[in-house]
This record gives C-alpha cells, sequence and structure tokens, in this order.
C-alpha cells in the first residue's frame, strides 16, 4: 500500500492541521469527519481541507503515539480517535511556541517588479496602477467578510479578518509608495 | 423626495446624456508659485448614482478636483459640467446659485458658524434659497441623523462627530444633486466616522450620488464601489471594484504549505 508515491502524498500536509486535529482531540474523541467539520467551522471557511488530508493526519498521529482509535469502527465504518498524553504534550508545546520565521511577501508581484524594471526602462506604472487594483479589491472583499463575520457574531473570524485587512492596507501603501518614486516614469534601482 | 427634479424637468429631460452627472474635460489648474495641488490634464465623468472615492497622497491633486466639481473654484483651462451646467459659463453669481442649490458641501473641520445653533447652522443654505421657513425640514433633517435632540445648542456644546453630523444636515438641507466630502471622518475618532459613513452609505442606497475623498484605502473601498487615484495631478488608475460577496476561502487563506516533518 505505501508505494512511494503514497508516501509522498502522505508527507505533504500542513503544519497547522496537524495542530488543529490535535487540538480539537484535546476537547474530546472524534471521528475524521467530525475533525473535518469542526475545523472548517473554526476557521469560518476560509480553509477548506480534504477529508483524505484529515485522515492521512490522523494516521500519521496514531503512527507518531499522538492519537490512537478508540472501540471498534462505528458510525459508517468510521473510527474515533482521541489524543494521547504525548499528543498533549506536543499540542502544548506548540501553542506556547510563537510563530517565528521570516517576512512572507508576494514573491510573485515583487519578481515581476524587479524584471518589469529591466525590461520596460524602469516604467513601472501600468504595473503598480494594477497590482493596486487588484489590493483594493482584496480590500473591498475583506470589508465585506468583516461585516458579514460581525452580523454572524463571528469575533473569532473578525479578528482573522482584521490582521488580513492590516496586511493589505500595508502592501497598498508599499505600492503606493513605489508609485511616487517611479513618479516620472522612472525607477531608480540604486 | 427627489433629489434630482430640476424645476419642473429633470436633468436628463434637458437633451443631455443619460445618468452621466459630472463631467471633467482636460482639466489643468495652475498655482502661482507652486506645484502643489495643481492638475495636469484630467478627464472624467461621473455617473448619477455612483459612490466614489478620490484617493492620493497630499498634494495630489485630489481637493483641488473636488473643489473645481463644487463650483468653489475654477480651472485654469478644461471644462467642468455638473448636471448639465457648464460651469465655466456661469457668472459668480450663476456658480453661487449652482452651489446652493445642486451641491452639499462636507468638510474635514466641519466649518459650522459658532455664533448660531446647531439648527441655524443648518438651515443656513435653505434660508439663502428661500424666504419660506424650512425649520420643520431642518428638525426632521437633524432627527434623522441622529442630532434632533442637540438642535438647539451651539456648535462648541457638541462632540466632534455631531458637529459633523449638523455639517451633513447642512449639506443635505437643499436637496443637492451632488454630495461631495473631503476628508469627513479627518478630524473624528474611529465610532464617530463609522457613524458619519454609516449615514452617507444609507444616502447613497437611496440614490445620493457621492464624491469622497480621502486617503484611507480601507474606507474607500468599503464604501465606494469605483476608486480613482491620483499622484502629481494626475489620474493614475480609476477602478471599478467588484461588488459580489465571495466565499471566505477566496478572499483569505489560512494555510501554510511548509511539509510538516
Amino acid at each position: 500500500m505505501h508505494t512511494r508515491n503514497t508516501y509522498c502524498v502522505c508527507v505533504v500536509g500542513t503544519v497547522s492541521l496537524k495542530y488543529g486535529v490535535l487540538g480539537l482531540l484535546a476537547e474530546e474523541p472524534l471521528h475524521g469527519y467530525e475533525v473535518k467539520n469542526r475545523f472548517e467551522a473554526m476557521l469560518g471557511g476560509t480553509w477548506e481541507v480534504n477529508i483524505g488530508q484529515v485522515y492521512t493526519t490522523l494516521q500519521r498521529l496514531e503512527r507518531d503515539g499522538l492519537v490512537r482509535p478508540v472501540g471498534s469502527r462505528g458510525d459508517r465504518g468510521k473510527l474515533l480517535y482521541e489524543l494521547l498524553e504525548p499528543g498533549r504534550t506536543a499540542l502544548n508545546a506548540w501553542l506556547s511556541a510563537p510563530d517565528q520565521g521570516p517576512q512572507r511577501l508576494h514573491e510573485e508581484f515583487y519578481v515581476k517588479l524587479l524584471l518589469a524594471t529591466r525590461l520596460a526602462n524602469g516604467d513601472l506604472g501600468p504595473l503598480l496602477a494594477r497590482q493596486k487594483r487588484a489590493y483594493l479589491q482584496l480590500l473591498r472583499d475583506l470589508n465585506q467578510l468583516e461585516d458579514r463575520a460581525k452580523r454572524d457574531g463571528r469575533n473569532d473570524l473578525a479578528r482573522l479578518v482584521r490582521g488580513a485587512l492590516l496586511h493589505t492596507e500595508a502592501d497598498i501603501k508599499w505600492i503606493d509608495e513605489l508609485s511616487e518614486k517611479n513618479g516620472g516614469g522612472s525607477w531608480d534601482t540604486k | 423626495m427627489d433629489r434630482r427634479a430640476f424645476g419642473k424637468k429633470r436633468w436628463w429631460e434637458l437633451g443631455y446624456e443619460m445618468s452621466e452627472l459630472v463631467r471633467l474635460t482636460d482639466i489643468t489648474k495652475v498655482y502661482q508659485g507652486g506645484v502643489t495641488g495643481a492638475l495636469n490634464g484630467v478627464s472624467l465623468a461621473i455617473e448619477e448614482g455612483e459612490f466614489t472615492a478620490i484617493m492620493g497622497p497630499s498634494g495630489s491633486g485630489k481637493s483641488t478636483l473636488l473643489n473645481l466639481v463644487a463650483g468653489l473654484d475654477r480651472p485654469s483651462s478644461g471644462s467642468v459640467t455638473v448636471a448639465g451646467s457648464d460651469l465655466g459659463r456661469l457668472s459668480e453669481t450663476g456658480l453661487a446659485r449652482f452651489r446652493r442649490d445642486r451641491i452639499g458641501f462636507v468638510f474635514q473641520f466641519f466649518h459650522l458658524l459658532p455664533n448660531l445653533t446647531a439648527l441655524e447652522n443648518v438651515l443656513i443654505p435653505a434660508r439663502l434659497k428661500s424666504r419660506v421657513s424650512a425649520e420643520s425640514a431642518g428638525r426632521a433633517l437633524m432627527s434623522r441623523l441622529g442630532i434632533g435632540e442637540v438642535a438647539d445648542r451651539y456648535p462648541s456644546r457638541l462632540s466632534g462627530g455631531q458637529q459633523q453630523r449638523v455639517a451633513v444636515a447642512r449639506a443635505l438641507i437643499n436637496q443637492p444633486t451632488l454630495l461631495l466630502a473631503d476628508e469627513p471622518t479627518g478630524a473624528l475618532d474611529t465610532k464617530s466616522g463609522d457613524q458619519v459613513m454609516a449615514l452617507f452609505a444609507e444616502l447613497h442606497q437611496e440614490g445620493q450620488t457621492i464624491v469622497l475623498v480621502t486617503h484611507d484605502p480601507k474606507l474607500a473601498t468599503r464604501y465606494a464601489a469605483r476608486v480613482i487615484s491620483m499622484l502629481d495631478g494626475r489620474v493614475i488608475d480609476d477602478a471599478r471594484l467588484e461588488t459580489t460577496e465571495r466565499k471566505p476561502a477566496d478572499v483569505i487563506r489560512v494555510r501554510s504549505e511548509e511539509p510538516s516533518r
């Protein structure tokens, strides 16, 4: 069953999904599809997970001794999983560690910017205007999402959206600064 | 209440192209002794019922543009047409009448007269227009804007948010064709600013055409579906944004792509 290819699919997961699963199991034992539903509800629809991803994550956690199936196959032949003590320790360690690492930027735009500077004799006006328009649209969508979250009483989601709004505002500020430097039509690469 | 009525005729019955309310053609504005706020070849049209935001850094010309549309200032060259009137052809008296009848203007710092009550401030444009007392209309408007109870107070006894709502009432008392606002929340705290903007959103829902000058992109995109960006006296972008709601996952992605081990 574990051919090289399926193993590759198995290892490509996400750190937060792994700990999301552990965190939800810390509340009570759950079936895989319950984990999926609760995880998605918690994230307010901002992260849609594949049920297959959830099962591979559970299997990997079981392999590592962090969770275990309890009882026999129940509803729809699915197994209930519970959190083990090493799982709780791993979860607590993860929760107490700050999120570290370098600042993530929109690398595709940045590479475009560098190349356009070389190829378009420094006139970045159109590139910057298009990018700003995209950020303005995103800002509008985020505004709507924030309003909706507040209307629905989802303050947790509203806080998440607020973070995204602030990042997008910073992106717009960056574009504006680049535009002002671009000014007459040339962007100084020095 | 029909904000678009022009005497007995509506402006689109006067042979003017339908739904276009403002047209600027090749506008330049030169200031002696400096370039700050100058305009350098601006052409754009604003349609009836639109909520447009004009953004740009200070000195980009956005306030100058608003003042030209309001008839508060005249361009060095080019033409400004609002609701069928070519403002360049109006005398000073004609321009004053145009402002009184067609334009509601909200400033950043309210510009209320301190020796008049809130209500008296609201009624100034109405008194300039007609001898018939507009007091009951003024009080009704102020109640609607949530400042009915402070109508007889002097501006110094009002909060910033209340003063700005008085200024909005003053701008609306003559049922203007066009509501123009220059950084209307710039001097307000977040809560009062939100209240003023919620009011603008409500007026827009009722069909009011609004042009808002702001440097705040969140504010602009929250309320206006059209965002015009200015830089150095020119329009560098004119974006009409999509207004349909999107799925959360299409707006935010909470996801890291790193392998777990």
